[in-house]
């Protein structure tokens, strides 16, 4: 019995790839497996090599794994790139003349399924744009799927949109597919895949989970500029953002976007915007305006491949330092990373909340990687979302206030908030240094006073920040730490290593600004080795770490910067290599 | 004009302009150079009960702020944006700016500007503009009527102030623009609601037009954005459980 599989679903782009591995997925998950996708496609609509992972399996994981099970070839260019990563055993879905182009060599220790999809779906529907469908049935055959799941899933996925009809063809083709392959595919080649009870799980990608978590912690205004890998937060807002009293502007440019969420912000919503990229370079000096005048804004940054417009479709984890040091001038800032997507949610309410508390902006900095793909999630409890305005003054409390202070000196450095349209808290708001009542003032003595009042918010926030995170055995003498997407890599390597007799154990951190230097200098000394990972070329995060401390032991860095996220083995590997 | 001070928000860029806060008892925000409408847009969009006066200089709107100038005008959202017009950069002391006449000479164009002006008016009536006006610090009387009529306008209203710099700018003096303005409201049978004729006079005229030159009404993009009194910082952020479950389920 299987238990875990990865299904790879390749073509071009404009094969459907992404609509079929999508199908897929709903199908796995609702026979109550565990999903994670990975798609690896190109900046491009039309005409490029693209591709779809589904892992599923039967116990929770964590990241896309290390293998291809079954792969779904629409054409001879995908065999040909992907046959050497298919497992021992593998299964090939095809359309059978491409095959003579292998060589025995490749063709060893797999088994291969021809399937004439396209004649099929020609001969049966004049269109060859239900090969797709057709092929899935034969699959479907294969693993010994659910067919009326299958067809609820259809259902749900085109009965709104394209209608019936639509539905009813897409049914049959599958049914084709599945009659097709029984007539070609012995019993003895299936793969029956357990069928267990849909438990209380949500599939859902990172950015889909951000536009939840913003829409329950109270979020009513969303601007921004479309960019890859960002773009399905504001597409998932725009959808409900209107029946619960929000508003969605799409800027000219990112100067725009975060300039306007200040704007709302300053006037009383709780705003955010989202980018990646070259929209990031653009929002540091909106950034710094949001820092200098200690108005919150929430910033989502899905790091895709830089620099320049470098990959725009594919994951990294090369804009720590930026957002850590970025904008001109120092700012008190906080910067989150989740990594996974149950963090995407948790950790946008809390954005919001820590934005407000500490009047200062909150970037979220997530990745193409679980920003884009689809996972299975334990169903978000959306009953108890905490919503903390922090000292957000209300008209009554101002009337009682006598000379009021917007940027008043407090033992927290944070000052009471007043809105614009309450009564007697008229006040302005600087971006050039000012004093306590937001007056321009440029001598020495109230630019330190205002320097430290400002930077004093980040010690106050220490106690409210996501700390990291151990995984493992406490008492192990390999330490990793690994911060953003590299969790589910690593979660995963450390059970390969247990496998060859290797104790090791996993700092997440989850919050990079303030740096929680203690408790990862607590995590280093109980280390004798201690690696740091990091999906970049400069190792920011081990570089952030020796900015902070002297860890007392060489931290050596396992790096991957091509373009791709880490698969378990390449984490496990050097690790077992150097024992 | 029956504006309470603590339901007006004045948003200034950076420039001269930007000391303009400091003259008023109402909640103001001195912004980043160029993205004063942003901001402001951002403000209005999120409490459309207040009156959100948004002040820029020639550099600010006609320069690093101009893209953000054409959108505001065709998105039209109500706020008044007045650009103060001086033909030079004052605060960075003296160079050419985007309204400078060809030929300019001045610290940054010692040999004479080979660019032409850009003018805001021409961007404002192509860009969707809804209220699009021009006054001169030497006849404040017509400039406080254009103001007010701007602030009561429901839509994207611009008024250009055409606003010598005395200290830095020797060519466009009070007398200077005394001799090259024409005044639009004193031109007999003028139809500010004729979109072809506002352009011929921008056209035509020889000289800087003052006045009110285009006027028309069309929703704004606040209204349309969130129909209704109330604004946006009144919406609940609590949402409702139903409503989230139907959510959930489309994951489910």
């Amino acid at each position: 019995m299987i238990e875990d599989i990865s299904v790879m679903i390749a073509g071009k782009a404009g094969d459907g790839v992404l609509f079929t591995g999508n199908v897929l997925a709903k199908i796995l998950k609702r026979q109550g497996w565990h999903i994670v996708t990975y798609r690896d496609f190109p900046s491009n609509i039309r005409g490029e090599a693209t591709n779809y992972t589904i892992r599923a399996s039967l116990r929770k994981i964590f990241g896309r794994g290390d293998r291809i099970d079954v792969l779904m070839a629409f054409d001879c260019d995908a065999i040909l790139e992907h046959i050497n990563s298919l497992a021992k055993g593998g299964i090939v879905l095809c359309e059978g003349r491409e095959l003579t182009r292998l060589k025995p060599a490749e063709r060893m220790d797999k088994t291969f399924h021809p399937f004439p999809m396209r004649i099929l779906a020609k001969d049966k529907f004049g269109n060859e744009i239900f090969k797709n469908m057709i092929l899935l049935g034969g699959l479907c055959y294969i693993l010994d799927l659910d067919l009326s799941v299958i067809e609820n899933v259809i259902t749900e996925t085109f009965l709104k949109r394209k209608g019936k009809e639509v539905v009813r063809r897409n049914v049959e083709a599958i049914h084709m597919g599945c009659e097709e392959a029984k007539k070609r595919i012995e019993s003895r080649e299936r793969h029956s895949l357990r069928r267990k009870k849909d438990e209380n799980r949500l599939l859902i990608s990172g950015n889909e989970a951000i536009g939840l978590g913003a829409l329950v912690a109270g979020c009513r205004f969303f601007a921004a500029y479309p960019i890859c890998p960002a773009t399905e937060i504001w597409q998932m807002l725009v959808h409900y953002f209107p029946e619960c009293g929000g508003i969605v502007v799409q800027t000219e440019d990112e100067l725009a976007a975060i300039n306007m969420a200040i704007g709302a912000s300053y006037a009383g919503t709780r705003a955010m915007t989202s980018t990646s990229g070259p929209g990031a370079s653009l929002m540091m000096e909106g950034f710094g305006l949001s820092g200098m005048t200690e108005v919150p804004v929430v910033v989502v940054h899905v790091q895709r491949v830089g620099p320049s417009t470098g990959l725009p479709t594919k994951s990294e984890q090369s804009d720590l330092l930026q957002w850590i040091h970025g904008s001109h001038g120092e700012i008190p800032r906080i910067v989150l990373s989740p990594g996974s997507i149950q963090e995407c949610f948790e950790f946008t309410i809390k954005a919001f909340n820590l934005a407000e508390k500490y009047q200062c902006p909150v970037i979220l900095l997530t990745e193409q990687d679980y920003g884009q793909n689809y996972r299975t999630v334990t169903k978000f409890d959306v009953t108890k979302i905490e919503i903390d305005r922090g000292k957000l003054l209300t008209e009554k409390e101002l009337l009682g206030i006598k000379n009021y202070k917007r940027f008043a000196i407090t033992r927290d450095g944070v000052s009471p908030r007043a809105l614009p349209s309450m009564k007697n808290g008229i006040h302005m708001v600087e971006s050039n240094e000012h004093d306590e009542r937001g007056f321009r003032d440029e001598s020495a003595r109230n630019r330190t006073k205002m320097m430290e009042k400002r930077m004093k918010k980040l010690e106050t926030a220490r106690k409210d920040l996501v700390r990291p995170r151990i995984w493992g055995h406490q008492d192990a003498e390999i330490g990793i730490i690994g911060c953003g997407s590299t969790l589910g890599p690593i979660r995963e390597a450390l059970a390969q290593l247990r496998d060859s007799g290797i104790d090791a154990k996993f700092m997440q951190v989850r919050t990079l600004w303030p740096f929680h230097q203690k408790e990862v200098k607590d995590f280093i000394s109980t280390c004798k080795q201690c690696y740091v990972v990091d999906n970049n070329y400069e190792g920011q995060l081990r570089q952030l770490i020796y900015s902070r401390m002297r860890p007392g032991i060489e931290l050596k860095g396992i790096r991957k910067y091509s373009a791709y996220t880490f698969r378990p083995k390449d984490i496990a590997e050097p690790i077992r290599e150097a024992q | 004009m029956k504006i309470n001070p603590e339901d007006m928000v004045v948003v200034t860029g950076i420039g001269c302009h930007g000391r303009l806060n400091n003259y008023f008892r109402a909640y103001g925000f001195h912004s980043l150079h160029g993205r004063a409408l942003p901001l402001a847009q951002g403000i209005k969009l999120a409490n459309k009960t207040l009156s959100v006066i948004t002040v820029s200089g020639d550099g600010d709107a006609y320069s690093i702020g101009l893209g953000h100038f054409i959108h505001a005008a065709r998105r039209n959202i109500d706020l008044t944006y007045i650009v103060v017009n001086n033909m030079i950069y004052g605060l960075t002391q003296g160079q050419t700016s985007p309204t400078s006449q060809k030929g300019f000479v001045s610290v940054s164009t010692p040999f004479g500007s080979k660019e032409s002006p850009v003018c805001g008016l021409h961007l404002a009536l192509v860009s969707g503009g809804t209220f699009i006006a021009r006054g001169f610090s030497g006849a404040p009387h017509q400039l406080i009527r254009l103001i007010e009529k701007g602030i009561h306008h429901r839509g994207f209203s611009l008024i250009e102030v055409l606003s010598p710099c005395v200290t830095h700018n020797r060519l466009n003096s009070y007398q200077w623009f005394k001799e090259n303005t024409y005044d639009l409201d004193h031109e007999k049978g003028y139809d500010s609601r004729n979109k072809e004729r506002a352009f011929l006079s921008l056209n035509e005229k020889q000289k800087l037009i003052l006045g009110l030159l285009y006027q028309e009404e069309r929703p704004s993009y606040d209204d349309l954005s969130l129909p209704g009194e109330a604004p946006l910082i009144r919406s609940k952020m609590q949402v409702n459980q139903n409503k989230l479950d139907k959510i959930l389920k489309k994951y489910e």
